[in-house]
C-alpha cells in the first residue's frame, strides 16, 4: 500500500482535474493525465541548477513518502506531523538554494503557510488524543464518535485543506500566474517529476486526516473524504486568491478559535 | 525510449510569450485555454515556466525590446520543444512589417514549426495549430536547438553540457560585430 501511495495520489489528482472540469462544464483531461505528465517529464532533457538543489527536491519527495508510509503503518500522529514538517523544510531549503527571485518568494510563502496550518494540525492531533487516549494512529482507528465530539476541529481541518493541496482561496504558495509556481520554478524534466509526485503525496497526507475522523468505521471515513474533496474543489472553483497575510489571519482567527473552543468543550 | 515517446503528445505544456503584439492574439490564446474552447482536454497546461514547457506560443512581430527575452525564453525550454507563431505579425510582420523598431516575424530569430495565420487568429485556428504541433513534437529529436541570432555558446563542463551562455545580450552581439 505504501509503495503504491504515489499512484493512488496520482489517481486522486486525475479525478480532481476531471471533477473541476465538469464543474466548469467542460470535458477536461483524461483520468490518467497525471501519469501521462510524469512519463513526458521523464523523457525531456533535464536542466540542473546545482546538484544540491535537485538532491533536496528528491529528498523532499522521499521524506513525504516516508510520512505517508508512517500513516499507513499506524505510527504516532505527532511523528507524522513533524516528519511532514521536515519534508517541507527541505523543500524550503531547496527554494533558498538558488538565485531565482520567484524561488525565494515561494520559499517565504511556504514558510508562512506552514506557520498558518501547522498549529491546526497539532490541535487536531491533540483532539484525537483527548478522545482516544493515544497518539498512535492504529489506536485512534479503533475509536469511534470523533465527528460527534469534535465537529469544530473537523471544520478547522477543512479550512486548512486548501492550503495543503494548493487550492483557492489559499493557493498563494504556488500562485502560478503570480510567482510561476514558487519553489518549483527552477526544477525541470526528471527532477520536476519528483516535486510533481510529492504533490500527490500531500493529497494523501491531508485527506488521511479527514479519514481518521471516521474512526473504526471505514465507510464513514470514505464518505467524509469524498465530501471534503468535493467541497474543497467547489470552493476552489468559486473563490479568488487571498494574500498571504490575509490567509494567516483567516486561519488564525477562524480555524484556531474553532480548535480551542472544541478542545475546551472536550476537556470541561 | 520508444515507450516514453508516445506520451509527448499527451501532455504538452504551454509557455506563452508576447513579443510585442497588440494583445489581440493573446486574448484569443487565453480564450482557447478557457472553459469554452477547453484546450486542457488535450492535457495542455499553461505553465508560464519555460523550464517545464514543451510548446512555445509566441505572438507579435519581434520588437527590438523583446528579442533578448525571446531568445532567453527559447533557450531555457528543454528539448524536445516546438514553436508556434500565432498571428500574422508573428509570421511575417503583418501590419507592422517594415517598421523601424520591428524585426518582421520570429523566424528571423528562432526556428518555427507551426505558423497560425489570422489577425487576430481565432481560438479554433489556435487549437488546430497546437494539435498540428503535437504531431511534430512526437517526431522531434532531443538535439539541442539553437536560435539563429543572438546565439552564444554551449560549453562542456566535465560530463555536463552547460547552456548558461546560450542566450546572448544585444550589447554583446553588437560589440562582436564591431570587432
Amino acid at each position: 500500500m505504501t509503495l503504491l501511495a504515489p499512484i493512488l495520489g496520482g489517481l486522486i489528482y486525475g479525478v480532481e482535474r476531471v471533477l473541476r472540469a465538469r464543474m466548469q462544464r467542460r470535458q477536461g483531461p483524461p483520468l490518467l493525465q497525471p501519469f501521462y505528465d510524469m512519463f513526458k517529464l521523464m523523457e525531456k532533457r533535464t536542466l540542473i541548477i546545482h546538484a544540491m538543489h535537485v538532491l533536496l527536491g528528491v529528498l523532499h519527495f522521499l521524506i513525504l513518502w516516508l510520512t505517508v508510509g508512517a500513516i499507513f503503518f499506524g505510527w504516532n500522529l505527532l511523528y507524522v506531523i513533524f516528519l511532514h514538517l521536515f519534508a517541507l523544510i527541505v523543500l524550503v531549503m531547496a527554494g533558498y538554494s538558488v538565485r531565482s527571485v520567484y524561488s525565494h518568494l515561494g520559499a517565504n510563502r511556504e514558510l508562512l503557510a506552514m506557520v498558518a496550518y501547522e498549529p491546526v494540525l497539532i490541535l487536531v492531533a491533540v483532539g484525537f488524543f483527548l478522545q482516544s487516549g493515544s497518539f498512535e494512529i492504529s489506536k485512534i482507528m479503533q475509536g469511534e464518535g470523533y465527528l460527534m465530539q469534535m465537529p469544530l476541529l473537523f471544520m478547522a481541518l477543512l479550512m486548512i485543506i486548501p492550503i495543503k493541496v494548493k487550492k483557492s482561496p489559499f493557493d498563494v504558495v504556488e500562485a502560478h500566474q503570480e510567482i510561476v509556481g514558487g519553489v518549483e520554478v527552477e526544477y525541470s524534466g526528471l527532477f520536476y517529476e519528483f516535486i510533481y509526485m510529492a504533490r500527490f503525496l500531500e493529497y494523501i497526507f491531508i485527506y488521511s486526516f479527514v479519514f481518521l475522523f471516521g474512526g473504526s468505521s471505514v465507510w464513514l471515513g470514505l464518505v467524509l473524504v469524498v465530501a471534503a474533496f468535493f467541497l474543497v474543489n467547489l470552493v476552489d472553483n468559486a473563490t479568488a486568491r487571498v494574500r498571504t497575510a490575509d490567509m494567516i489571519k483567516i486561519v488564525y482567527v477562524g480555524a484556531i478559535t474553532l480548535c480551542v473552543i472544541n478542545l475546551l468543550w472536550i476537556v470541561l | 525510449m520508444k515507450f516514453l515517446k508516445k506520451f509527448r503528445k499527451k501532455a504538452p505544456w504551454i509557455l506563452h510569450y508576447n513579443a510585442g503584439s497588440c494583445n489581440g492574439c493573446d486574448i484569443e490564446i487565453l480564450a482557447s485555454l478557457s472553459p469554452k474552447f477547453d484546450l486542457e482536454r488535450f492535457g495542455v497546461i499553461n505553465t508560464g515556466n519555460p523550464k517545464q514547457s514543451d510548446i512555445f506560443l509566441v505572438t507579435g512581430p519581434v520588437t527590438y525590446r523583446s528579442r533578448e527575452r525571446l531568445i532567453e525564453l527559447y533557450t531555457q525550454i528543454p528539448e524536445p520543444k516546438v514553436v508556434i507563431a500565432v498571428g500574422s505579425c508573428t509570421a511575417t510582420g503583418g501590419v507592422f512589417r517594415g517598421m523601424y523598431n520591428v524585426e518582421d516575424g520570429i523566424d528571423q530569430y528562432i526556428p518555427v514549426d507551426v505558423y497560425v495565420p489570422g489577425c487576430a487568429s481565432s481560438p479554433q485556428l489556435i487549437i488546430d495549430g497546437v494539435v498540428k504541433a503535437l504531431e511534430i513534437l512526437e517526431n522531434k529529436s532531443k538535439e539541442i536547438e539553437k536560435p539563429f541570432k543572438l546565439f552564444g555558446e554551449i560549453k562542456q563542463v566535465g560530463k555536463l553540457t552547460s547552456r548558461r551562455d546560450m542566450a546572448k545580450k544585444i550589447k554583446e552581439a553588437e560589440d562582436e560585430d564591431k570587432s
